[in-house]
């Protein structure tokens, strides 16, 4: 009897591509892997090009961490929502620091702050002092669990950074020893949420590299920066697009680093081998997206800088679900979504993982919904099997033609951004910007059509959810104590000690000398986060944003 | 109906800089032949003293933080201009939206239809 | 809202009342005929207010730059007016007047007035009705006016038109992207800035200059500024260099000839305008499509058609049927 493939209900002659823009074959064969991947197909995870993962023992031996982004309010609050998280079993902590104050670097009494007093600590905890952070982080397992210090915006990581480090130090731990992650994100801080005021990107890149090399010297465990994909994927970016910006940012901090010729490449490679990237919701190119990265940071490494120590190219990869994939219409709905999208994670075998709570679209998470992101990990974990087999998607046509055909397409965008000059130059240009406006408003275009179907948002549609969700607004406090301890911390501070170490500062910012010797002297002697960002805005400007935001 | 020439003015309320939303707003705003004017993350006095000089036709507003702090810009806006209607759009979870309406501020939250609001805007602005 | 009459508006505006005054200019836009009764409340108005143009390409950081000279601006005048030109969008009608975002107001009444104006179809880089504005804010007390418009080449240069000084913002590299429209704006300027100066190529973008404005005649010298706006650097300097011009203009009597060669091309500007408009009526008319049909068909010469045309325009009766045969 023949047997003819049953068509699916696609009439149209209209072709289906991914969101990368890659044609999808109905199906796939094995003479559709492309010729110069066939022969990576059949090697084993932890044997070049490591397109399948750095260890054979995958998840059996060392599950993804389940790392929740967390904050909000007084450092207290904050304090008390990481361990609730951490009692409920995600197995690293993210300190996120209010975005009002830290994304400027103002502290909470600048007129800006003052006229939005109720969004001080709605997205993270005020700190503007090393006495906060000390709140933050007491009673926290800095020395056997994996802390992210905040500083996502990259004018503020040295503040974020060395404000933990010091607490931690005040604590008796050895800085040596103990291990983390900084962010200090490009792709954050310039492309997808451009702030009021910044520091330009070329000082952003003195900060990172300045991080780089004092953790080299003196915190050998923590991961200084992280190159993230995701706010150029949110912000409207293809997955083949988040890989070559993300590779194109590795890029100018490595180059850095050998301008500098203080810190060996292979150091610094091995320091910035830690990123991060979106998990969207088309999984399987999401998991092709993960291998792909993995074979085009060795790649990157072995081409560029001539670098071939596997455990140099060992790619450690966070994963944060699509935000923007989370609808403010039927929010329950959303655990689906982020089950899903963390599946497409997992399937391609990342280190770390956070789930964006369901409530996404209208606040920040609840507690509620907090739990339930841990819960999704928990269940991949412990009750599906999915960690029981590294790289389960390894030698499927279709995977192994998209990850090929993704690293490819990856690897032209990369080379337009170097044709643009660089990253820096992509982003002072706008350039990026336009690529990702463009984007934005072709998806938008599919959603508005109903092309793409949203369910609940332009198709079975309610009125009303039954099961009623609101945002959660945090805590309505935050702003007095802030300024309470604001006002506290400037009244009984070593004025002296406090004025000289914010001199030393300013000065090291004038000269090219590291800046982070200083930065935890000024943290130690009580300097606040405004005073820091008045030195910042002094030396450094203001970056010209090529956008309107 | 009014075939006139009509002025929007876009501000955002809180320190957030995402800009995918008001961007694509804004466009298919210029597209459907409105005037918009932006300014970007604005205090109330920013917001005010433009919807005065500017003597713009309609307001439109990304909400992405405490409600409160929008309701601040929409008071002293209405204080100024009593005819002047305000539309907002953001992150604006349902008790939040209640407010906004009971103030008689349109709100279009996340998953909106482009075509709603510019539908919104022109019929706010009295072209339709 | 009652509805004001232009007299009152323009009375309420003239006494101070800011909103009275953003409403005239709304109006203006809207209704020829109340530009038409404004133009005309105000001919015996002696222009007191002094307009610095701000023009260049996009990108050049006019905003940022007008934010800083702003308090500058403010500390010498008292009060700034700033008006700012966008393009129209040719298809929609619709404009994006985004730059706004650069420029921190003053508070609400403050000594800051900030408007918007979308070209709306005129093509020299300014509104229909800027001249109108500028007018209006003269008469209402605003002593400075900036006039920011974007401006690439030769085709958008009117500002120069309405300006007591033009400044020229440019970044380092101009010359290399702008060729040949580079003339226009060499032309144009009073002063020039190399905005963005910590950027490469500042040098050659400065010597580029100085090579095209040696070849001018000017009484007056014409300097160029550097400045980084962003970080407010040069532009304490690059004001004074304005004040200065504006002084030695003043010295010459050029503030004066300036302005009055200016009242005349924008007289001569409004009579082409006015004579444009009538021109395209007769053309539409039936009148006058019957003649041109015949010119085209050669029975008729294109001087006879003028000669009808212009019997036409100095009688402004309707078609007689004698033309017709």
């Amino acid at each position: 009897m023949e047997t003819t493939p049953i068509m699916t209900q696609n009439t149209s002659d209209k072709p289906v591509t991914c969101t990368s823009g890659i044609e999808l074959k109905p199906y796939y064969t094995a003479a559709d892997i492309p010729e110069q991947h066939r022969p990576n197909v059949d090697v084993a995870p932890g044997e070049g090009p490591y397109h399948r993962g750095f260890h054979p023992s995958g998840y059996r031996s060392k599950p993804w961490r389940i790392f929740q982004l967390s904050g909000f309010g007084k450092p207290e609050d904050e304090n008390e929502r990481i361990k609730f998280l951490l009692k409920n079993g995600e197995t690293g902590f993210i300190m996120e620091h209010d975005r009002n104050t830290a994304d400027h670097c103002y502290n909470v009494n600048h007129p800006d702050v003052v006229a939005r007093r109720e969004d001080v600590g709605l997205t993270g905890a005020v700190m503007q002092s090393v006495r906060d952070t000390a709140i933050c982080m007491d009673g926290l397992p800095v020395d056997t669990s994996f802390g992210h210090a905040g500083g996502a915006v990259v004018q503020h990581a040295p503040f974020a950074l060395a404000a933990y480090w010091t607490v931690a130090k005040q604590r008796g731990f050895d800085l040596s020893t103990i291990s983390g992650t900084g962010q200090s994100d490009f792709n954050l801080t310039y492309l997808g949420c451009v702030t009021k005021e910044q520091i330009p990107t070329q000082a952003g890149l003195r900060f990172n590299a300045d991080i780089m090399e004092f953790c080299n010297q003196h915190l050998p465990r923590w991961v200084p920066v992280s190159i993230a994909g995701y706010n150029a994927a949110d912000t409207g970016l293809t997955p083949d697009q988040e890989l070559g910006v993300l590779f194109a940012n590795a890029v100018e901090y490595l180059d850095e680093i050998k301008r500098r010729g203080n810190m060996s490449l292979v150091e610094a490679a091995r320091g910035c081998g830690g990123v991060s990237f979106r998990a969207s919701i088309h999984i399987i190119e999401e998991a092709c997206k993960m291998r792909a990265a993995r074979l085009m940071w060795n790649q990157l490494l072995r081409e560029r800088y001539d670098i071939n120590d596997p455990k140099v190219g060992n790619l450690r990869i966070h994963c944060v679900t699509a935000g923007s994939k989370m609808t403010y219409q039927q929010p329950l709905n959303n655990i689906v979504r982020g089950t899903v999208m963390a599946l497409g994670a997992i399937l391609g075998g990342v280190q770390s993982l956070g789930v964006s709570g369901y409530d996404e679209a209208l606040s920040i998470p609840s507690e509620h919904a907090h739990q339930m992101s841990v819960r999704i990990q928990q269940i991949l974990q412990e009750e599906t099997g999915i960690a029981d087999v590294t790289d389960p998607l390894g030698g499927s046509f279709y995977v192994e033609t998209l990850t090929a055909q993704l690293v490819e397409k990856a690897w032209t965008f990369f080379e337009a951004i170097q044709q643009q000059g660089g990253y820096l130059a992509a982003l002072d240009s706008g350039w990026l910007h336009a690529q990702a406006g463009e984007n934005q408003y072709q998806e938008f275009m599919k959603t508005e059509s109903g092309e793409q179907k949203i369910i609940g948002v332009n198709c079975f549609k309610d009125d009303e959810s039954p099961f009623q969700v609101d945002g959660f607004m945090g805590t309505d406090d935050a702003f007095d104590v802030a300024t309470e301890r604001l006002n506290d911390v400037l009244r009984t501070r070593h004025e002296q000690g406090a004025a000289r170490a914010l001199k030393q500062l300013e000065a090291d910012c004038r000269t090219d000398k590291n800046i982070m010797p200083a930065m935890m002297e000024a943290l130690a002697a009580e300097v606040t986060l405004g005073e820091i960002g008045d030195v910042y805005r002094e030396i450094f400007g203001n970056w010209n944003t090529p956008i309107q935001t | 109906m009014d075939n006139a020439q009509k002025r929007i003015l876009m501000a955002k309320t809180g320190l957030d800089g995402h800009w995918r939303g008001p961007t694509i707003v804004a466009r298919a705003l210029r597209d459907a032949g409105f005037e918009v004017i932006m300014i970007g993350m604005a205090n109330t006095d920013d917001i005010v003293s433009s919807a005065i000089d500017e003597d713009v036709d309609l307001v439109g507003l990304n909400v992405g933080g405490h409600i409160d702090v929008a309701i601040r810009a929409i008071e002293g806006v209405q204080k100024a201009r009593p005819e002047l209607p305000i539309f907002a759009g953001g992150t604006i979870p349902p008790h939040a939206a209640k407010q906004l309406a009971a103030l008689g501020v349109e709100v279009y939250p996340p998953g909106s239809q482009l075509t709603d609001i510019v539908d919104a805007a022109e019929r706010l602005t009295g072209r339709a | 809202m009652r509805e004001h009459t232009t007299q009152a508006l323009l009375a309420a505006a003239m006494a101070g009342e800011r909103f009275s005054l953003a409403r005239l200019l709304s109006l203006i836009e809207r209704h020829p005929h109340v530009e038409a009764e404004v133009r005309e409340a105000l001919a015996s108005h002696q222009p007191q207010a002094v307009v610095i143009g701000v023009t260049g390409p996009p990108g050049a950081g006019k905003s940022t730059l007008i934010s800083v000279l702003l308090s500058h601006s403010t500390a010498r005048f008292g009060k700034t007016a700033v008006l700012a030109v966008d393009p129209s969008s040719p298809f929609s009608g619709g404009a994006l007047l985004g730059d706004r975002v650069r420029m921190q107001s003053h508070g609400v009444g403050g000594a800051v007035f900030i408007r918007s104006m979308a070209s709306r179809g005129e093509n020299g880089g300014l509104a229909r009705t800027t001249a109108t504005a500028i007018q209006v804010l003269d008469a209402c007390g605003w002593p400075l006016i900036i006039l920011e418009t974007l401006g690439i080449g030769q085709v958008e240069l009117d500002v120069m038109d309405l300006a007591t000084v033009v400044t020229v913002v440019l970044n380092p590299g101009w010359g290399d992207t702008f060729q040949a429209n580079k003339a226009g704006l060499t032309e144009a300027g009073d002063v020039f800035v190399i905005n963005k100066a910590d950027k490469a190529g500042t040098e050659q973008t400065r010597a580029d200059l100085q090579d095209s404005l040696s070849l001018l005649q000017s009484p007056v010298p014409i300097n160029i500024f550097e400045t980084v706006a962003v970080k407010q650097e040069g532009v304490e300097t690059l004001w004074r260099g304005i004040e200065r011009y504006l002084e030695a203009c003043n010295s010459l009597g050029l503030t004066a000839h300036k302005m009055a060669a200016r009242r005349n091309r924008l007289l001569l500007r409004l009579v082409l305008r006015n004579l444009e408009a009538q021109l395209q009526a007769y053309w539409r008319s039936a009148q006058g499509t019957q003649y041109v049909q015949r010119v085209l068909a050669g029975e008729l010469t294109l001087e006879e058609l003028q000669a009808d045309l212009c019997a036409h325009l100095c009688h402004q009766k309707a078609p007689e049927t004698e033309h017709t045969s």
